[in-house]
């Protein structure tokens, strides 16, 4: 049972088209494992549709109405007609790394080919870029069991979600389907202990270590980010 | 977000409900996803173009782009007419959505970006679905082609020629109807017989 939703703020401009392409990905990737979300996003579609076309009243295609005329009209369904079928985008329904193969929700595995190398982190990190050409950078991190990630704040916003697996943090423990969004401020530790785990993370800014030896890394926080 | 129906009887334009509206859409994507109707395409378009002109123009400011909005969404319409699902809403929310992608593309597409995402990728709405095949019929991914080629060399022409496209050449089944010149519900038909004959030959060499 999935607990940690994004708002419904979120969900609204997802619908809308409004967020960024690497939020977009994150939110997207939560709905085809939510149906509560997935239910919520038909909803707001359905009004957003009744406020921006069912809404309109006006007529086209008759002369002297509207502001398209006949032949502009007549001319745009002729190049409909002639046009071709744009080549569909390519799924790949798995990934696998180290021995593990993971399933991918749909809206993944439609960006599968944009997924990068995976890289060893320090300890039992791994991080794949998925290469959105977004300003945000988005991640593939996986958490072997018993991994930790250094206590570090976010100068800008986190959007993390669990593909499959669980971690913890200090604040509560996140299974699949989970997004959590955090802020600049709000600091975090997350492990995992006896099960690994596969998430799609995105950042706006770097991350900074704040404790300890840990700070060490901040010089290399890009590792963690790019 | 209530929004005002009653104009419309007002201009005389629609005057069926919202409902019979939804329907005759309906109706008019199946006609296109079947038969290819010109006819019931361009009945569509003269519906849903001045909408989506009016959500163009609000959203961009120009009616160029708005225009081009018009004719992307419009021509995504007629080529994945099939991909519409009555059971999973409206058919003006569905072509809202598809609008709503165009829109970010186009808004994108001021930027520049090399090799930029595209919201097909974000929100793959017009995916083919594999759900237009039984699962009854789905053969075991592990039975390598090489292993099945000589059963389905058995089969007869049409069929074959079908399977052949789609699982050789991962066309998609619209994709083979349109090349074909054979109308999809025959694709389709052709496609579960080869495959329940496929599994036959293979259950019985066992």
């Amino acid at each position: 049972m999935i607990k940690s939703h994004p708002s419904e703020a979120i969900l609204y401009q997802y619908a809308s088209g409004d967020l960024s392409a690497s939020m977009t990905l994150v939110v997207g990737t939560h709905i085809d494992m939510c149906s509560i979300c997935k239910q919520t996003v038909c909803e707001i579609e359905e009004e957003l549709c009744k406020k921006h076309l069912d809404s309109i009243v006006e007529t086209i295609c008759a002369p002297d109405k509207g502001s398209m005329s006949k032949s502009q009209c007549d001319q745009m369904l002729e190049a409909i007609f002639n046009s071709q079928v744009k080549p569909a985008v390519q799924r790949e329904d798995l990934i696998s790394l180290e021995g593990r193969r993971f399933n991918l929700p749909t809206t993944l595995a439609h960006n599968a080919h944009r997924i990068g190398e995976w890289t060893h982190l320090v300890g039992k990190l791994w991080r794949a870029p998925v290469n959105l050409s977004d300003d945000g950078q988005t991640n593939l991190i996986y958490m072997e069991p018993g991994a930790q990630v250094p206590e570090h704040s976010h100068k800008g916003q986190e959007a993390t979600l669990v593909i499959d697996g669980v971690f913890n943090d200090e604040h509560d423990a996140y299974y699949d389907g989970d997004f959590i969004l955090l802020d600049a401020d709000r600091k975090h530790t997350p492990r995992t202990a006896t099960e690994d785990c596969l998430t799609l993370a995105t950042l706006d800014a770097p991350l900074f270590f704040t404790s300890g030896i840990s700070r060490l890394l901040n010089p290399f926080s890009s590792l963690f980010f790019r | 977000m209530q929004t005002v129906t009653s104009h419309t009887s007002q201009r005389g334009v629609m005057t069926t409900s919202q409902q019979d509206t939804a329907e005759k859409a309906a109706q008019l994507l199946a006609q296109i996803a079947e038969s290819r109707s010109r006819q019931a395409f361009s009945e569509l378009f003269s519906h849903f173009a001045p909408k989506l002109q009016a959500y163009g123009t609000r959203q961009f400011g120009n009616e160029q782009t708005a225009m081009d909005l018009v004719q992307e969404t419009m021509t995504n319409v007629w080529h994945k007419a099939h991909l519409f699902k009555a059971d999973k809403g409206s058919p003006s929310t569905w072509i809202f959505t598809i609008a709503r992608n165009i829109r970010f593309d186009l808004l994108r597409k001021n930027k520049k970006r090399k090799d930029d995402i595209s919201a097909d990728e974000l929100w793959p709405i017009l995916a083919e679905q594999n759900d237009n095949l039984d699962d009854d019929y789905a053969l075991d991914q592990d039975i390598l082609l090489q292993e099945i080629s000589h059963y389905y060399g058995q089969l007869p022409d049409a069929q074959r020629i079908v399977v052949e496209k789609i699982y050789v050449e991962g066309k998609s089944q619209q994709e083979v109807s349109d090349s074909l010149g054979i109308p999809l519900g025959t694709v389709k038909s052709r496609t579960r017989l080869a495959l329940k004959k496929l599994k036959e030959l293979i259950v019985e060499h066992d």
